[in-house]
């Protein structure tokens, strides 16, 4: 048994221990800590095992998100198999996925100028919500949303039509929408040989 | 006269073990030494991950360092044994430098504390399963999933996290502390009673 000396640590500072925002002396004092506190050293190793375990989740494209460009790139480095379509305000498109596709990224581009945050449902030809997300953070100034999902989602979705509309968090019911988009789903394709 | 501790090893305070090395004649304290080697190459081998972002050069990290400390613990060269963690986190973060600098990380994999088989690091850091994970990276709300994403997969700091979606570096920061929270009840709601 190895008493801890003083108070234990939060959950917030041994997240921030793995990651590039801790600062030289709350590392110190996070170490200390830890090598006298048996408490703390399990709770740190949970929150190392979460964090890789998370890293390999992303690492096979098992999330859907709203996700940035940097996210995109390590995809790249990681040889992550990705379907990109580009779609603006309006617009449609034939999408697919291959046997071998990993993520399905589109990127949805309208003017989010002075929108903090949107909504964003998904509703299939017949009206009903096949998937919906909230709260989505807007960059300023930002002309873009990129959309991660995982192809084997997309492949279980139904072969009709689908409108994305995407919505200001902040507007009053029944303002008009910021954009729409038309993804006439083709399902799931096999490549020969 | 003091009679031997007959405590449990486990409730045993790491300064209590320590003494208990110390005074013994070498090789005579080998469940004490082996208690206090399951304490800390575990902690020695978190320290190892984050400073040397290396699992096979974390695991020669804290086979080296509890090489030192047991063999100074039986010369008597730990004055204060009640210290012994401060110890091990000084000897640790001189070795990990001396391992970055000379990445001669291979050859002490064949180092192991004398007498007796090697000893198995503790090897509790296994991933949780991707299919527990995913539905608990589904649940949280957008913008803390999508900071998990950049910070333990992307390894992007709060700031740069901040820019790119449009939220203030403290926002991400606390974000990021309520996403690993979550994530921890959410892992350990789904586990099996």
């Amino acid at each position: 048994m190895t008493a801890g000396p003083g108070v234990c640590l939060s959950i917030g500072e041994l997240s921030d221990y793995w990651t590039a925002d801790v600062f030289p002396d709350d590392m110190e004092r996070i170490e200390a800590h830890v090598f006298a506190c048996s408490a703390c050293t399990e709770l740190l190793a949970d929150v190392d095992r979460l964090r890789r375990s998370i890293g390999d989740v992303a690492r096979t494209g098992g999330f859907q998100a709203f996700v940035t460009d940097s996210l995109l790139n390590q995809f790249a480095r990681d040889g992550v198999r990705v379907r990109a379509y580009a779609m603006d305000a309006g617009g449609s498109v034939q999408c697919a996925v291959w046997d071998d596709d990993e993520v399905l990224v589109t990127r949805l581009r309208a003017d989010f100028r002075g929108v903090t945050a949107v909504d964003a449902v998904m509703r299939l030809d017949s009206g009903e919500e096949w998937a919906r997300a909230s709260d989505i953070p807007v960059p300023e100034g930002s002309r873009e949303l990129i959309m991660a999902l995982p192809a084997a989602l997309i492949r279980r979705a139904p072969e009709v039509p689908m409108r994305l509309i995407v919505r200001s968090s902040a507007a009053p019911p029944g303002e008009s929408p910021l954009a729409e988009y038309t993804f006439d789903h083709r399902g799931a394709h096999t490549r020969r040989g | 006269m003091t009679g031997p501790d007959t405590a449990p090893f486990v409730d045993r305070p790491d300064g209590d073990l320590a003494r208990e090395v110390a005074s013994a004649p070498a090789g005579h304290a080998a469940a004490a030494e082996g208690e206090l080697y399951r304490r800390f190459a575990r902690r020695i081998r978190l320290f190892g991950v984050r400073h040397l972002h290396d699992d096979m050069a974390a695991d020669d990290l804290a086979q080296q360092v509890m090489l030192i400390a047991i063999e100074r613990l039986r010369a008597g060269e730990i004055r204060n044994p009640d210290e012994i963690g401060s110890f091990i986190l000084s000897t640790s973060r001189m070795v990990a430098t001396g391992l970055r600098r000379t990445e001669r990380r291979r050859e002490h994999l064949q180092m192991r504390i004398e007498a007796g088989e090697p000893v198995d690091l503790p090897r509790d850091e296994r991933l949780f399963d991707a299919d527990r994970i995913r539905p608990c990276l589904a649940s949280l709300r957008e913008r803390e999933r999508t900071i998990l994403l950049l910070t333990y997969y992307v390894e992007r700091s709060a700031t740069e996290i901040a820019v790119g979606m449009g939220m203030s570096a403290g926002a991400v920061r606390v974000a990021r502390h309520r996403a690993v929270a979550a994530m921890r009840d959410c892992l350990e709601a789904g586990r099996p009673a």
